[in-house]
């Protein structure tokens, strides 16, 4: 009789144990979950924000960055002397390469008619360095940017290169607005 | 003509510039878009969508469908080959299909940041983080033994196990409330996400990654080919979580089908340690000493309490250079002022108009922080070891051997060496 009791006893605190834990786990979830999953969040970076410091070309997790420098075509001024494209020390203003900003020649330019040419990158070679962003935006139109470009970016639960951005640049967006477009924000940080 | 001077100056124009680190600031008018006269239209600019393999709820379902395969595979179908086969499915599934982000594991601080700052999580993630501890509750970690990528990686690693002696066992399993509390203390300070950093088989599952980063993974596997599963074991923060559920887990890991004959083969064959050896029912005398062994450890757990207290308060300016701001500080001050332009996040607090003095008073707020953070992870820390201890003057006697429940992983071993199987 006794060992019957004891049995059962310990059943209900066994129970009493689980539902407390149960009850504990339900209210954590219940008072944390706020935002819908609707749209999911990914990673961006405003361009706004962002002072080129190279930290997206190596702090990434992939082996190439999922950053990489795009352009709004709307922005550029079509300049045949691009601070995106050429070095400041450039000994001629044409395509070789020892003229380029670009260590990987992933800019590319193209003629139009004089004097306009047009730029444009190639996503394959880039490696979001932002070297040419760096030129552009500190003495040129600010047409050339970067981006995480999410056909490329494994969405980190925490983006590795956000963590180490200097400037905040980072921030989640929701999964259908998920690039920043230059052209479309407003000019200063909110 | 305005643009013909600019050309011939731009390199002097540049350098002066460059030294004065020029604000981005109205930039987009310098050079207006030229007017022209050939037909040309501007290439359009492709801005690819996000790919993801399985929207939140189908993510969801199949992480509960999961769950439900294993328990019905653990408890009704009790097969070693069919638990390694979905183990083999889940792997592929978690790991390298969904390439493992996010996780359970790594939720934990996602749920961290919530419940400390609020905000928010998808609903997604706080019931990835709620679904296995919510198994483990009613029927033990069956989310280690083949659900977790993490797990059936390790498992198809283990080859030669070796027993783990008692007291090693008992240093290392300090680890995974360390990591726990590192990762808890981190990212609600604003210092990163330390679990999923600390993660050794992301790599792996992306098939891409840093080469330490790839090198720690398959380093770890080695070492699991003789000490079973070292990361959940040792490191794994999301298990001491599922420990602390399955303690009072309802129905256990059933080794025996039958009657267990004491044969001893599972504890063999056990690659983790779990088995728990029958021992008898206490005589008066062991039950005198076993109660002021009790006794002793419980007026010994105020002193582990407030040594763990202690020990996480000092630790605290240590563990608070996980900071970027912290860190920046300690740039700043070691570094010569001319090589501050190598430090981004130094050239960038400057811009802001802000000096040393201000960054010093950031950092000593976050070092306050993590210490007060670190000093309630050790007073953490200490009770789980105290209450460790307190299972060392445990009374009650053993009849058969059976799975311990915090230790047992459901990895279904036991089953196939089992010689009672039930009749019929």
């Amino acid at each position: 009789m006794s060992k019957e009791n004891n049995i059962t006893r310990r059943k209900a605190v066994g129970w009493f144990m689980r539902g407390s834990i149960g009850v504990l786990i339900a209210a954590v979830v219940a008072k944390i979950s706020g935002r819908s999953a609707s749209a999911r969040l990914v990673w961006q970076i405003d361009p706004r924000k962002c002072i080129q410091c190279g930290k997206c070309e190596t702090a990434c997790v992939l082996q190439q960055s999922a950053v990489k420098c795009v352009h709004a075509i709307e922005m550029c001024g079509y300049c045949k002397l691009c601070f995106g494209y050429f070095k400041p020390d450039a000994p001629r203003l044409d395509e070789a390469a020892e003229n380029q900003i670009c260590p990987v020649g992933a800019l590319k330019r193209k003629f139009i008619e004089p004097p306009y040419f047009e730029y444009s990158v190639d996503e394959k070679l880039c490696t979001g360095c932002g070297l040419c962003v760096k030129g552009c935006t500190n003495f040129g139109n600010g047409s050339l940017y970067l981006q995480v470009r999410h056909n490329l970016c494994v969405h980190c639960n925490s983006c590795r290169i956000a963590e180490v951005c200097p400037s905040n640049a980072f921030e989640l967006v929701p999964e259908n607005k998920c690039y920043l477009l230059k052209e479309k924000l407003p000019r200063e940080v909110s | 003509m305005q643009k013909k001077i600019f050309y011939c100056n731009w390199r002097r124009w540049l350098c002066t510039a460059v030294s004065a680190t020029a604000l981005p600031a109205a930039a987009s008018s310098r050079f207006p878009k030229p007017q022209f006269e050939t037909d040309y239209v501007p290439p359009a600019v492709s801005m690819p969508a996000p790919e993801f393999v399985a929207g939140p709820l189908l993510d969801l379902l199949i992480l509960f469908g999961a769950l439900c395969v294993a328990v019905l595979l653990v408890r009704r179908i009790r097969s070693r080959r069919w638990i390694l086969l979905f183990g083999l499915i889940c792997l592929m599934w978690f790991g390298f299909v969904r390439k493992g982000c996010f996780c359970p594991v790594g939720a934990i601080q996602n749920v961290a940041v919530a419940a400390f700052h609020g905000g928010g999580v998808p609903y997604a993630i706080a019931l990835f983080f709620a679904l296995p501890l919510i198994f483990a509750l009613f029927y033990g970690r069956v989310f280690c033994s083949v659900v977790c990528p993490l797990g059936a990686l390790q498992e198809f690693f283990i080859v030669k196990p070796l027993r783990v002696p008692r007291a090693i066992d008992a240093v290392l399993r300090i680890v995974p409330l360390i990591v726990l509390c590192l990762g808890v203390v981190c990212v609600v300070n604003g210092a990163g996400f330390i679990i999923c950093r600390t993660d050794p088989f992301i790599g792996i599952f992306r098939q891409t990654g840093a080469l330490p980063m790839l090198l720690a993974g398959m380093g770890v596997l080695l070492i699991g080919t003789v000490v079973a599963r070292p990361y959940c074991r040792y490191f794994c923060p999301y298990g001491v979580l599922l420990e602390f559920c399955s303690i009072v887990t309802w129905k256990p890991v059933q080794i025996a089908e039958g009657e267990c004959v004491n044969c001893r083969l599972c504890v063999g064959m056990c690659p983790v340690d779990a088995i728990e050896a029958p021992r008898p029912e206490p005589s008066d005398r062991m039950r005198g000493r076993q109660f002021q062994r009790f006794i002793n450890l419980l007026l010994l757990l105020p002193l582990v309490v407030m040594a763990g207290a202690a020990a996480g308060y000092f630790s605290g300016g240590a563990v608070a250079r996980l900071h970027p701001v912290v860190k920046m500080v300690e740039h700043w001050r070691s570094v010569p002022e001319k090589d501050h332009d190598l430090y981004p996040e130094i050239e960038f607090f400057k811009r802001r108009g802000h000096t040393l003095t201000v960054a010093e008073e950031q950092a000593a707020v976050v070092v306050n922080n993590f210490r007060k953070g670190c000093m309630w992870s050790g007073i953490f820390i200490g009770a789980v070891l105290g209450v460790r201890m307190l299972m060392l003057s445990r009374l009650a006697g053993l009849k058969f051997h059976q799975a311990g429940r915090t230790r047992c992983v459901a990895c279904g071993r036991c089953f196939s060496v089992c010689p009672s199987k039930a009749k019929g």
